[in-house]
């Protein structure tokens, strides 16, 4: 089955506010796709409807990943399937350690969605799981840290419990690199990060980077794009995509801002797509 | 042997109890002056708007209880209790009472602790054997008889129980456990600890309370635990409810201290359909301190009222107070924390928190902080907070691949890791983190999973550092090739 992710005619709401108004675009596995668009345009909107957050209401469209619509599968059923997000502003969880939480993720992500008995899986219920050993685990762990230049003390800590801004994002980019999703959204993964951070995050990205893994960095700024070359650049625009092209299109956008790409009434509906 | 005891509460039936365990007069004089009390005095019916759990009891049914039940064979343990005593503080414990029912079935106290003089017998041996300390201690300070009309009513009818007493300087590091156990329906069980840990003395002390009988009739667990720690003393005292729900519990805990004398409550309450607890930390000498933890947890439609009370009486003296606990269905937990600073307790410094988690719509949980200061140089703080789980935690999880119910229970069991971390004895610890996924996976069918605790037990002794890598055998290494993708 082709691993590519496709978001057709996505309209979702919040609260009953139309946020996506007509989302079209397909991630594929190996590419490298990036986000951009003013504050409040729906970006994150977008990221979080993808992996299915019930906070969100989807009025219209589908989603399609390895040739299945998702849209009525729950959180941890897609990311069993290994999309991936990297949160914007991940949540921080008191009292529950790192280390035992990704064990976790890992044994569920490695299992998948195997049917529980013979036959078909419809519900997508977890089959029994084969359990990861603490010092296997702990193994793989640390091969990541060291890739992270993360602390070892890190996994013995709560999750994203007083962490910093930076090392959040830093712990983001490192459960990515445990759970091997095939298609990952990071949701400025390099906001907040300092410069020696965001080019250990950026090589690391780049390291996973290959024919297995399809990526929708989500940014503002043109400095992660420096080191990550996306293959598409596309423009989000009040709920929509307006524009898409190659990388050359963040460079123009660094120069001239998104006011110029602001659809009028008679361009809505005339989308550009990539 | 059937049990002949008649059925109820009365002036004869007290005569009949202190009869049967041949005590000497001025016990009897106490049982029935307590008697009289009991009738007296008025069922506490809390306030207004509160959510019942005292006009509940009110309202239980004591008269169709029989007082006095004695184990129900004889001198030798229930196969079921005998089970449990396997996996209970083995080779970790100093010293170990059972009591079923009314009836205290073993004692033992190691031949060390003996020669040092330690007494750890039955309170109706202690009675017999050690009337004078009894007499100054038993429900006269530290809790009166007329505390309340259920105290009276424990004074009159209690049976069993534990008298310790630790002499001056003696360290008990090994925990010394009680079990006790309620295996009859319609019952009363009136189980009374009474702790003495004398000037410079140390005690780590256990107790846990099991039901084992079905059916709908309930049964009334009465305790009342007395705890006195003079001049320097530390008590340590842990206890683990864990009744059916067939079991109706009213518990009086109090300690009183001495000179720089200190007590840590720790207080784990899973079980029981009712329960009415109340705790109290009494400092009244100078420099003395109290810390209670508790945690609970309730679910079906179970009602808690628990009430803890720190009374500073003395200068420079320090209480925290940290409960948390997690209702589910239809279960009510009214909490009445009070920091009371008497006039001349200066130097106090007072904490108390109390944090509930609500996992269904219909549970119901109230948190009453009541400040009473009567003391210019205080330093007291009061905080509660009541809330669900947090979607946006949930969303985080199961965007990492793990289910609903599952990142329900790991946010729950983060929400209590931090007062766990508090409880000294390990393995009471890990006993309890068990009986939290035990709980919250009732609905689940098949084993247990504990792997997760399993892990995080394992990680917390070696800490997750690259020289543990090590202790992987091949044999799991090549496992984890075949699960690789
Ligand atoms: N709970 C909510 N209730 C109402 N509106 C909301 C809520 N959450 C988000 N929104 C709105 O949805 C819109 C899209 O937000 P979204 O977070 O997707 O934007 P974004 O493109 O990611 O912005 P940024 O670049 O600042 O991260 C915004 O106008 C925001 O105010
Ligand atoms: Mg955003």
């Amino acid at each position: 089955m082709e691993s590519e992710l496709i978001i057709k005619n996505l309209h979702a709401n919040i609260e009953g506010k139309p946020i996506l108004r007509g989302v079209d675009l397909v991630v594929k596995k190996g590419e490298v796709h990036a986000l951009m668009g003013p504050n409040g345009s729906g970006k994150s909107t977008l990221a979080n409807v993808v992996m299915g957050n019930p906070k969100y209401e989807v009025t219209d469209g589908e989603i399609w990943f390895k040739g299945e619509n998702i849209l009525e599968y729950s959180p941890d059923r897609r990311a069993r399937m290994r999309l991936f997000l990297a949160f914007q502003y991940p949540m921080s969880i008191p009292g529950v350690s790192v280390a035992n939480f990704l064990r976790r993720s890992l044994e569920a992500v490695r299992e998948g969605n195997k049917p529980l008995e013979e036959g078909d899986n419809p519900s997508g219920k977890m089959a029994k799981r084969k359990s990861i050993p603490p010092g296997e685990f702990r193994k793989l762990m640390q091969e990541k840290m060291r890739l992270l230049k993360v602390d070892n003390s890190f996994i013995n800590r709560s999750i994203n419990d007083g962490f910093s801004g930076g090392e959040k994002k830093r712990a983001e980019i490192l459960q990515m690199a445990l759970l091997e999703p095939e298609i990952a959204l990071m949701d400025e993964t390099d906001s907040g990060l300092d410069i020696d951070a965001l080019k250990i995050v950026s090589e690391s990205v780049n390291a996973l980077r290959g024919p297995n893994l399809g990526i929708l960095l989500i940014t503002h700024y043109q400095r992660m794009l420096n080191y990550i070359t996306p293959d598409f650049v596309h423009v989000m625009f009040d709920g929509r995509i307006v524009k898409s092209g190659g990388p050359e299109l963040a460079f123009e956008l660094e120069e001239k801002g998104y006011e110029w790409l602001k659809p009028s009434d008679e361009q809505n509906g005339v989308m550009v797509n990539g | 042997m059937a049990n002949t005891f008649p059925v109820g509460f009365s002036r004869s039936a007290v005569e009949e109890l202190s009869r049967l365990k041949s005590e000497p007069a001025w016990m009897l004089e106490k049982r029935l002056h307590a008697w009289d009390s009991y009738e007296r005095m008025p069922a506490p019916l809390g306030r207004r708007g509160d959510l019942g759990t005292l006009r509940i009891f009110s309202n239980f049914k004591f008269q169709q209880l029989t007082p006095y039940m004695p184990a129900s064979a004889g001198d030798t343990l229930p196969a079921s209790i005998a089970q449990s005593l396997k996996e209970a503080l083995v080779d970790q414990r100093s010293g170990l009472i059972v009591q079923e029912n009314a009836s205290v079935l073993r004692t033992e106290l190691s031949e060390e602790l003996k020669n040092k003089g330690v007494i750890l017998t039955d309170l109706d041996s202690a009675v017999r054997d050690y009337p004078e300390l009894v007499q100054q201690y038993f429900m006269t300070t530290c809790i009166p008889v007329e505390s309340s009309k259920y105290t009276a009513l424990h004074a009159a009818f209690w049976s069993g129980g534990v008298f310790l007493h630790i002499p001056k300087g003696v360290d008990i590091e090994d925990p010394i456990l009680t079990q006790i156990w309620l295996s009859a329906p319609a019952s009363g069980l009136f189980a009374h600890t009474l702790i003495i840990a004398e000037e410079l003395s140390s005690v780590r002390y256990v107790e846990e309370h099991n039901s084992a009988f079905e059916g709908e009739q309930p049964s009334l667990f009465s305790s009342v635990v007395e705890v006195h720690v003079k001049n320097a003393a530390h008590v340590e005292f842990s206890n683990m409810q864990d009744f059916g729900q067939n079991v109706w519990t009213i518990t009086n805990k109090n300690a009183v201290h001495e000179k720089d004398g200190s007590t840590t409550w720790v207080l784990a309450d899973l079980g029981s359909h009712a329960m009415l607890s109340t705790i109290g930390v009494g400092l009244l000498g100078n420099g003395s301190a109290g810390e209670l933890v508790g945690v609970f947890f309730t679910d079906h439609d179970q009602r808690y009222s628990i009430n803890t009370l720190s009374d500073h009486a003395a200068i420079s003296t320090n209480a925290e107070t940290l409960v948390k606990g997690v209702l589910t269905d239809e279960s009510r937990v009214e909490f009445d924390g009070m920091i009371r600073v008497r006039p001349k307790a200066q130097q106090t410094a007072s904490f108390l928190s109390d944090h509930t988690l609500l996992l269904s719509d219909a549970c119901r949980a109230e948190s009453i902080p009541g400040l009473e200061i009567g003391a210019n140089e205080v330093s007291a703080s009061h905080g509660a907070t009541t809330g669900k789980i947090d979607e946006e935690q949930l969303f985080y999880l199961m965007v990492r691949g793990i289910e609903r119910e599952e990142a329900e229970r790991i946010i729950v069991q983060g929400f209590f890791e931090p007062v766990l971390q508090r409880i000294p004895l390990e393995n009471l610890r890990s006993r309890l983190r068990r009986s939290i996924v035990r709980r919250m996976s009732k609905g689940y069918e098949g084993a247990l999973d504990t792997s997760w605790i399993d892990a995080q037990e394992r990680w917390e002794v070696e800490g997750v550092d690259e020289y543990a890598i090590s202790l992987n055998s091949p044999a799991e290494e090549e496992e984890i090739q075949l699960a690789e993708y």
